[in-house]
């Protein structure tokens, strides 16, 4: 379990560089996304390795607002904002 | 040992996609590498993590949040595809 957890973060690292070196803002905001996906199955792999039940309301709070920013974020820049 | 095998295998899919997405050269072959990741990775390490939990009641909430996960992130690819697409951002051109 260790092992998932680290790669799991790992992975959230990676995700995290592409966000600060990404060319586009396109390639920011997939960044963020693959960003937020990755933190909230590592909050719900430490919720139930460690047993701490009540990390899974957040959990889904979380992934519901990431869900709706992401989407506002696309179709604000969809219209013509946001980028150069 | 059902749960680590699920686990483990999602494990796979998502080291592959992150490799995809730091490698790949625009953004639709990026979101096609995050589809890999996030689709298949996550949903393994979260159907593994329902086997592990067993009947505790805390199944039902990871099992709302896979259902979530696969509810929301077709949605956000095809968002992100139609922003770039629409703004006439061509395919292939990362070089700044």
């Amino acid at each position: 379990m260790l092992i998932a957890e680290s790669l799991l973060l790992l992975s959230l690292i990676a995700a995290l560089y592409l966000l600060v070196r990404g060319p586009h803002a396109w390639d920011r905001l997939l960044a963020y996304n693959a960003a937020s996906n990755r933190i909230f199955v590592l909050l719900a792999l430490v919720s139930v390795i460690s047993g701490r039940h009540s990390y899974l309301d957040a959990t889904i709070v979380y992934a519901a607002l990431s869900f709706l920013g992401v989407v506002i974020l696309a179709r604000f820049m969809e219209r013509g904002g946001g980028h150069r | 040992m059902i749960s680590d095998v699920l686990i483990g295998l999602g494990l796979v899919f998502l080291v592959i996609g992150t490799i995809g997405i730091l490698r790949f050269r625009d953004v639709y072959s990026r979101l096609q590498a995050s589809g890999v990741s996030d689709n298949a990775g996550l949903s393994l390490i979260l159907i593994g993590l329902i086997v592990r939990s067993g009947f505790s009641g805390d199944d039902l909430k990871l099992g709302f949040l896979l259902f979530l996960l696969l509810l929301t992130n077709p949605v956000i690819t095809h968002s992100i595809a139609k922003s770039a697409f629409v703004r006439r951002h061509g395919a292939g051109d990362d070089a700044k």
